[in-house]
């Protein structure tokens, strides 16, 4: 497959980001930080430590992914949306010789610089300015997580972003599905907190592995490939699913 | 005989030109609906060619068909010789579209949007450069290259557009209503820059203007109900529309009378009246004599050859009521 298609799309979307990566970083990091000052700096000293680690360091990791899948979910949901709908840019890609899945690949990649772009503008910024610390050969772990979470989670925005023609349905799915998998992912709470009967369903929910694994992989460096494997292998089938619905819907 | 596609041109083993565009028996259903029903169409190369429709007709189904947009359901269609259920990239390079929407995009300036267009043709940054540079003065946008395109009227966004499908040098242009929404001027405007493509591209065109269908075309064709009925220069339309002529009468009072007496001749196969003013379509143009004889000592102010127009062709072919 020749790929220009998808190098010229995505160029575009960088060069549209870079004209706006103040604003867009200020309302990115504006949210998580808020979170990690009032529960982390607020609720510690009421919470104590969680699995060991002050609770401060518990939710910081969780925090940074987060911030990186929810901007390359929002990215690729919206992105697409308005290029379908109102801005009808997808079209006039569609009559120029390149294929339709070069376009969703570049949107796909689009969400994935986003959300990692963002992810490391607010890692950056809880360490700078929190006692947050990491030791540094963590970070590599950490990455095997958060770049295979942010390709997943950039899928799924496609998807809805394909499918759903009303901005007010991508709203709803966002509150009803999206934060509810990040938030009951053991971003604020270790999962030793579900009962025992749940517990395995929750772990095997892709989301679930991707903020357990990257809080273990950057506080402690614990690498689990079972959980790699589970992010990973979710994000290629729904990368395969997004290919293919795109590829469907534009065949309408 | 099927329809030898490119095959037979490259080897020389036909010696009929290739058509521009030729679809056969092409269908495209809906649930519930047949938007294109068996359409034939040819194509010249160079033509200007204009589609004519109601709201509805099938037009935009297919245009969209044509740009490798849509499939169809049936039938076979063909630009340049290629097939479009298999040589779509191969079309798609060669054909350029200009979409009812804009589609312009709004985060990228005008000179951003054609350098977009031109990497996604595969054009080398030189030769874009060049061509931008070239289109951009054409259009009369060089001064405003670097703004948005919210910031331009309709006029000079309806030109960007039509820059960014010229850019690629396309053999083919679609253009599907170039001219809605646009003020008079900027109609004009776009209406001689078509003519100056004249004979360098074909150019196929859908509008709901019958006057820029009149102005721009060498051919045309009125769809309704997804079938093509009818096709020709508008000459040979207006010819079509059938033998009747229609003369305006202008009398100076009795018009109720004289509609009447008129009525009942048997060479008069319609009657309007309109103020002072009756409207008779007679079956052919030798009938005049009988009717002027009939008018004998009526106060006749004047008697009026009515030019049939194109839109007499469309209305008479497509009928009148408003479609949803």
């Amino acid at each position: 497959m020749i790929m220009r298609g998808s190098l010229a799309i995505w160029m575009r979307d960088m060069q549209v980001l870079r004209r706006a990566i103040f604003s867009e970083l200020v309302a990115v990091v504006a949210y998580p930080l808020t979170i990690y000052l009032a529960f982390g700096i607020g609720m510690q000293s009421y919470i104590g430590a969680v699995e060991g680690s002050p609770y401060s360091l518990f939710i910081a990791p969780g925090l940074i992914t987060m911030t990186a899948v929810n901007a390359a979910y929002n990215e690729s949901v919206w992105s697409l949306w308005f290029h379908r709908r109102v801005q009808f840019t997808v079209e006039s890609y569609r009559v120029t010789p390149i294929s339709v899945s070069e376009i969703i690949i570049a949107k796909i990649c689009t969400g994935f610089t986003h959300g990692i772009i963002k992810g490391c503008a607010v890692g950056l910024v809880i360490f700078a300015i929190t006692p947050f610390r990491f030791p540094m050969e963590h970070l590599f772990n950490y990455l095997v997580f958060l770049i295979p979470g942010s390709a997943l989670f950039s899928c799924a925005g496609v998807i809805s972003g394909t499918v759903m023609d009303k901005p007010e349905t991508i709203g709803k799915v966002e509150a009803v599905l999206v934060m509810p998998l990040i938030f009951m992912s053991g971003l604020f709470f270790p999962l030793s907190s579900y009962p025992a009967d749940v517990l395995p369903w929750v772990r095997a929910i892709p989301t679930t592995a991707l903020f357990e694994g990257a809080r273990r992989a950057l506080v402690s460096g614990d690498m689990s490939t079972l959980h790699v494997l589970q992010v990973s292998v979710s994000a290629v089938v729904l990368f395969a699913a997004a290919v293919g619905i795109f590829r469907r819907k534009m065949a309408e | 005989m099927p329809w030898a596609p490119r095959a037979a041109r490259c080897t020389g083993s036909s010696d009929m030109p290739v058509p521009a565009i030729l679809t056969r028996s092409l269908t495209k259903q809906y649930t519930g609906l047949t938007a294109l029903n068996s359409f034939d169409l040819e194509v010249s190369r160079g033509a200007i060619f204009g589609l004519l429709g109601p709201n509805g007709a099938g037009k935009t189904t297919l245009i969209r068909i044509l740009t490798t947009l849509m499939r169809q359901s049936t039938g076979e269609a063909f630009i340049d010789g290629l097939d479009i259920r298999t040589e779509g990239r191969r079309i798609r390079g060669m054909i350029g579209v200009v979409s009812q929407e804009n589609s312009l995009d709004r985060y990228l300036t005008a000179r951003e949007n054609l350098v977009l267009h031109a990497r996604l043709h595969g054009m080398d940054r030189k030769t874009y450069n060049r061509r931008i540079d070239e289109l951009l003065e054409l259009m009369g946008l060089s001064a405003r290259q670097k703004d948005f395109p919210d910031t331009f009227s309709g006029g000079m966004q309806r030109r960007l557009v039509v820059a960014r499908a010229l850019l690629h040098q396309p053999q083919l242009l679609f253009l599907d209503e170039p001219t809605t929404g646009l003020d008079p001027q900027s109609r004009r405007a776009v209406w001689d820059y078509i003519r100056s493509l004249a004979g360098s591209m074909t150019i196929f065109l859908t509008t709901h203007y019958l006057e820029e269908a009149e102005q721009l075309c060498d051919r045309i064709a009125i769809m309704d109900h997804g079938r093509l009925i009818a096709l020709g220069s508008t000459r040979e339309l207006k010819e079509r529309l059938s033998g009747a002529t229609v003369y305006e009468i202008e009398l100076e009072r009795d018009v109720e009378q004289y509609a009447t007496l008129l009525r009942s001749m048997q060479c008069v196969s319609d009657i309007e009246v309109l103020s002072s003013r009756l409207q008779v379509t007679l079956e052919c143009w030798e009938c005049l004599s009988e009717i002027v004889t009939a008018l004998n000592g009526a106060p006749v102010r004047s008697i009026t050859l009515k030019e049939r127009t194109l839109e007499d062709v469309f209305i008479s072919l497509t009928g009148a009521g408003v479609r949803e």
